[in-house]
């Protein structure tokens, strides 16, 4: 990584998203095409004033066309503009605007627009069925893998290695969909939803019961970057990607400990570095860490070094992540209270630290005029990490 | 600007059904599976390659080594005990309907420093199944032997 090399700082200065529902009658592109322009709204801007656009989105059988990317381009508004897609999976939501990233931050390009978007309604008759050819397909589809289990084994292995509590684990979800209840886009917020509720809630692959799992869901986001150059013409409030990470490591998951996130840490880390974070526990305010299973937003809290291994739980139990505690996580609602339409998730991790930061959160507004957070997601084969450190200066 | 609501049934909304036509695929195992799946089907045994240099031991086997790149080309029989890192127990299917009886799955490794493989645990209750345990793999008869990962029925508790 060589910091030397970045020419522009990089702002938000807009942020749209949809409803976030089981399944919507917009198609992809109408989707995409509504969080945009809401995007453009807050902006300012118009469409012919972007110069690139990126769109984020995972698997193509979701939507069921192939190389999608390039169907999306008109509901994105790319069409004769420079476009690419970036595509890793869950990871997605976070490594769609780190894309539009080194595009401004190179200077090459001064207002990109980036859309993420997933229907997974189209895939019939659930997306499940489109997640069993993510395996290898000699070695373990023949034993007829399921998403939810292999990450039950992971849950399991990080419940043992740290000796976590499931009931602490399942505050997580509690949190969430009572976190969700003020998101105007939430399909799964619940304000009386109780731990023993998700105790009680059907057993899937244990340990993994229905309520510690965010569902499929259809929904698109967006947001627009502009560098230092015109970031002040167009908001009093920008809100700068200050520091990107991002790492991957094997499809071969049974190869790490699956207790500890590595590559997660190592991304923290890359993102750390370049925002000049020095102690994430002390310099970070709000947290919107990957949260697809409660599980996971722990795991997660511990490779960004904002918690030692196995203590995240514990700062659960304590109501330190509430959205008024000491370090508030996923005051959006996160995925377990929003949803969880793959890509699209970048209205809730990205798109919630620029609402927070520069204090538009409305109900969800975290107290005390937090001014540095860090969004994170996770994706591909469980594999994956995007990381990035976002702040408002005074 | 306004959402349509949720709906309930996709046929409700003007829709159209189609399916991409791949009828199927074909993959091939490679050198390393071929090797690995021969073995399994002929001598019922479990291979792995090793990398001396970063102490890992493939299993399954590859040909290099993800991490320095070394190229590993002599096949070691692991044995077929290992031990349980990890278990789920399944009780829902993919359609989201219980299963007759839950199954249980395993990563498990054969020895420290080896990579796991994925598979079903047998002969063994919810109740009693833990991380740690340590397993056996039980082999289909050579004769029924397809040389596939399945050709492993399951791991079982050892003694």
């Amino acid at each position: 990584m060589n910091l030397g090399k970045i020419h522009k700082d990089v702002a938000v200065v807009g942020a749209g998203m949809t409803l976030f529902s089981r399944r919507l009658q917009e198609t992809g592109k109408e989707m995409s095409w509504q969080a945009a322009q809401m995007a453009l709204d807050q902006a300012g801007l118009t469409l012919d004033d972007i110069d690139a656009v990126i769109m984020g989105s995972a698997p193509d059988a979701f939507d069921g066309v192939h190389k999608k990317g390039d169907w999306l381009i008109d509901g994105a508004g790319g069409v004769n503009k420079p476009y690419m897609r970036v595509y890793t999976g869950g990871g997605t939501a976070v490594f769609a605007p780190i894309a539009g990233w080194w595009h401004v931050a190179s200077g090459m390009f001064e207002r990109v627009l980036v859309v993420c978007e997933e229907k997974m309604s189209s895939c019939q008759p659930h997306a499940q069925s489109a997640f069993a050819h993510i395996w290898d397909p000699i070695l373990d589809r023949p034993l007829k893998p399921n998403l939810v289990w292999i990450f039950a084994m992971e849950m399991q292995r990080y419940m043992h290695t740290y000796n976590v509590r499931y009931e602490d684990i399942a505050l997580v979800a509690v949190k969430n969909k009572r976190n969700a209840v003020g998101h105007p886009c939430a399909q799964l917020a619940d304000p009386d939803i109780t731990l023993e509720d998700v105790i009680n809630s059907e057993p899937m692959a244990l340990p993994v019961r229905r309520l510690d799992i965010s569902p499929p869901s259809d929904g698109a986001a967006a947001l627009v970057l502009v560098s230092e150059d015109t970031a002040y013409e167009l908001t009093n409030e920008p809100v700068w990607m200050d520091g990107v990470g991002w790492c991957i490591d094997s499809t071969m998951w049974t190869n790490r400990d699956l207790a500890f996130p590595k590559f997660v840490a190592r991304a923290a880390r890359m993102a750390y570095e370049m925002a000049g974070i020095k102690n994430p526990r002390e310099e970070i305010d709000i947290a919107e860490p990957y949260d697809p299973f409660d599980y996971k937003e722990l795991q997660h809290l511990e490779a960004l070094g904002l918690a030692d291994p196995g203590e995240a739980a514990i700062m659960t139990r304590e109501g330190k992540t509430q959205r008024d505690g000491e370090l508030p996580v996923c005051p959006s609602g996160g995925l377990l209270g929003v949803g969880n339409p793959i890509a699209a998730t970048l209205g809730i991790k990205v798109g919630e630290l620029f609402w927070q930061l520069s204090g538009q959160a409305g109900a969800r507004q975290v107290p005390g005029d937090p001014a540095v957070g860090v969004a994170q997601a996770w994706g591909d084969l469980m594999q994956f990490s995007s990381v990035i450190v976002m702040r408002r200066r005074p | 600007m306004t959402f349509s609501e949720k709906f309930q049934k996709t046929t409700d909304v003007k829709h159209w059904l189609g399916d991409m036509e791949v009828d199927h695929f074909l993959y091939t195992a490679g050198i390393a599976g071929e090797a690995f799946f021969v073995a399994l089907r002929d001598k019922g045994v479990i291979l792995g390659t090793r990398c001396e240099l970063c102490g890992i031991t493939y299993v399954p086997p590859r040909i290099y080594c993800e991490h320095c790149f070394a190229e590993l080309n002599e096949y070691t029989d692991v044995g077929l005990r290992g031990r349980v890192r990890s278990f789920t127990i399944a009780r829902l299917g993919k359609d989201g309907n219980e299963l007759k009886k839950p199954e249980i799955f395993a990563v498990i490794d054969f020895g420290s420093g080896t990579t796991g493989l994925l598979h079903k645990l047998g002969e063994v209750t919810p109740e009693t199944v833990k991380v740690g345990l340590d397993v056996e793999a039980v082999l289909k008869p050579k004769s029924q032997r397809g040389g596939h990962i399945t050709d492993i029925e399951y791991f079982r508790p050892v003694g």
